[in-house]
């Protein structure tokens, strides 16, 4: 294990994946929180939601991961973007957080970005 | 206390378990010499907590195991010795009494080192190939599902008020 080989998975809300997003990129590392819409382990596929937006991950590397419909879900993976232009996440890891404040978690991440912009100026 | 050159006194951090975020970690000044700590804004820094998903383990049994702790803002590499019942450097410099202690400590952290869970990690900040990582003393497992998050913010409050931003 090298260290370059090592992609931190970027902090992002469902409602920051749209197209015109910075994170928005095939390939891009991501971290995504939502609660389970639905899932198939014949397709290999979920999908979670947070508000009005929602995501399509592939869970089909997760296979000691327990799923159940209306629990929270963490994923860390990278974004595949479809030909329509419709981008899912192939997770390598994720875990149950039920339990979590989303509202925290949000608020947190704005002041974590705010953090890491004003070191990087510093 | 050591002093700035605007007067204000630097933090005394040495040997305490500084909780930086991984981008903050990683970013670290590296020493002048191998006998020298890394610094941060001229603080040196010689121990750290992180906390965050275990994403990547390499295992070499009887020698190391490799991980990955990965907190949103960075992946920080960690490695977690598990020789000391076999290393003639380390028999040499400690008893035998404490070789066991420390391999018993070694062996109930590597149980708790599992990809995707979230652990504490408390450990010597260390240089390996150019690149700053963590030489594990403890890991423990965090369930709490708002761990991070409580973690982020405590970083960002420390990094302003007590580490000198």
């Amino acid at each position: 294990m090298e260290p370059d080989e090592i992609k931190s998975g970027a902090l992002v809300s469902l409602q920051d994946l749209c197209p015109s997003s910075p994170f928005f990129k095939q390939g891009a590392s991501l971290r995504v929180v939502g609660k389970l819409l639905e899932y198939s382990l014949e397709t290999g596929l979920a999908t979670i939601i947070d508000g009005d937006n929602s995501l399509i991950v592939t869970i089909e590397n997760l296979k000691d991961l327990n799923f159940q419909v209306d629990s929270v879900y963490q994923f860390i993976g990278e974004l595949l973007i479809q030909p329509d232009h419709e981008g899912v996440l192939q997770a390598r890891v994720g875990r149950n957080v039920d339990g979590i404040d989303l509202d925290l978690y949000h608020q947190s991440l704005l002041l974590l970005r705010q953090f890491q912009a004003n070191h990087l100026n510093n | 206390m050591q002093q700035q050159n605007n007067n204000k006194p630097l933090p005394q951090l040495h040997n305490t378990h500084v909780k930086l975020l991984a981008f903050d970690l990683l970013t670290l000044t590296p020493p002048s010499s191998p006998d020298h700590p890394f610094t941060r804004k001229s603080i040196p820094i010689t121990r750290a907590e992180t906390l965050g998903t275990i994403t990547l383990r390499d295992h070499k049994p009887g020698k190391f195991l490799r991980f990955a702790i990965d907190d949103g803002t960075g992946c920080i590499p960690c490695i977690l010795w598990l020789n000391h019942l076999t290393s003639p450097h380390l028999a040499r410099r400690r008893s035998p009494q404490d070789l066991c202690l420390l391999s018993d400590a070694a062996a109930r952290s590597f149980s708790n080192v599992k990809i995707g869970a979230v652990g504490r990690v408390r450990g010597r900040v260390t240089g390996f190939k150019g690149c700053v990582q963590i030489t594990v003393t403890d890991v423990v497992v965090e369930r709490d599902p708002n761990a991070e998050v409580l973690h982020w913010i405590e970083c960002v409050n420390l990094a302003r008020n007590c580490y000198n931003l």
